[in-house]
């Protein structure tokens, strides 16, 4: 275990905040009503006062730098504490399609279907919200990596479900820049 | 009284049992003195051991998930550890090692959903009131730079010093094809000398 100290303090770097938006992005792409159901687990879980309202939701979310409309306000520290815990409510929720997308025991041509339509979801989603010259979004773009990177997001988003997952992924989200 | 607590998760069931430590003010219902524990992964050997076993297993899954989260596979336990944890062919191959001499160990290999449904099993346990035993739970904390480094590949990581070495190289070169500014031809006039003044 990294012997790094806990800054609880701070906010997320930069590349927290894209790879929350990004997790938060995909489980839009697995879930079709998933934006309503972040504000439905908003107000289920008493983030109101983060979170008025989907405007409110949205806006925080737009302080991704790889969005397309991308707001230069930092983020606070309960904002995304707010964010990881709908994000760890909605993995929790997804949790059966995770696992069913991560299992080698699944028949190949189904499971590779449906890790076909997430990712055609997901680069939908990418295409109409985020902006397109950033390396990153091409990356995930990219027939050669983005299969490689759609699986790194859910296998973090099977890691962050559960009880257990807000405190790991928050560590995760604060790492260094690589 | 002998109390259980089972925690399950598709392909994983962990079971514990113990007593409830009634010396410490604990309630009857609060597993507080661990007597035993199975932890049955899908289509594997059951596994059963003691309270230091179980602290084992999650000092070294859990770092494991930690790390894994972030992109970076890796192994956990030292030798002398009777449990490790390693990515195996893209998959994750955990080690029960024995007690007992000239006893191979036992290496159950669990794919990216298995080894998540014992990682909710250990976080589950973790937040259970109804469990006080006294267990070590590590942590999650921000990964360094340095832990980070072999997550970018290597032509990637070394390409920007290359870069930079290769320009001031060519940079180099074209300053010595250059020719060098030659000295004026004429011959510098002769200085006279100052007439003393008297």
């Amino acid at each position: 275990m990294a012997d790094a100290p806990v800054q609880p303090q701070r906010s997320l770097s930069r590349r927290g905040l894209e790879r929350l938006d990004l997790l938060l992005l995909s489980a839009e792409a697995l879930d079709l009503n998933g934006g309503e159901a972040m504000v439905w687990l908003s107000e289920e879980m008493g983030l109101t006062d983060l979170f008025p309202n989907r405007v409110e939701l949205w806006k925080r979310r737009c302080s991704n730098p790889l969005r397309r409309t991308t707001r230069r306000d930092r983020i606070t520290e309960a904002e995304a504490d707010g964010l990881i815990r709908i994000l760890n409510a909605l993995a929790d929720r997804l949790y059966p399609m995770l696992r069913s997308l991560l299992s080698s025991a699944e028949p190949p041509q189904l499971s590779e279907q449906r890790w076909a339509l997430f990712r055609g979801r997901l680069q939908e989603l990418l295409k109409e919200r985020f902006n397109p010259r950033r390396g990153g979004v091409q990356r995930l773009l990219d027939p050669q990596e983005g299969p490689q990177l759609c699986r790194e997001l859910i296998q973090t988003m099977a890691l962050s479900a559960g009880s257990g997952g807000f405190t790991r992924l928050k560590a995760s989200l604060m790492d260094a820049a690589a | 009284m002998k109390l259980t607590s089972r925690y399950e998760q598709t392909s994983c069931r962990l079971v514990l049992e113990g007593l409830p430590d009634l010396s410490a003010g604990q309630s009857s219902q609060t597993i507080g003195i661990l007597t035993g524990f199975s932890l049955a992964l899908a289509g594997k050997t059951e596994l059963e051991g003691q309270r230091d076993h179980l602290q084992a297993l999650l000092n070294v899954v859990l770092p494991y998930a930690r790390g894994l989260i972030s992109g970076v596979a890796r192994p956990q336990g030292a030798e002398d550890v009777p449990v490790a944890i390693r990515p195996v062919d893209g998959q994750h191959e955990l080690e029960l090692r024995s007690s007992q001499p000239n006893t191979p160990p036992l290496r159950l290999p669990l794919d990216d959903a298995e080894l998540s449904d014992l990682v909710r099993c250990l976080d589950r346990l973790q937040l259970d009131p109804q469990v006080a035993v006294p267990l070590q739970w590590p942590a999650p904390q921000p990964l360094r730079r340095s832990e980070l480094r072999h997550r970018l590949p290597l032509a990637r990581r070394v390409a920007a010093p290359l870069t930079g070495i290769a320009a001031l190289l060519v940079a180099g070169v074209l300053a010595s094809l250059l020719p060098t500014p030659k000295p004026p031809a004429s011959a510098p006039a002769a200085v006279s000398t100052p007439a003393r003044g008297g």
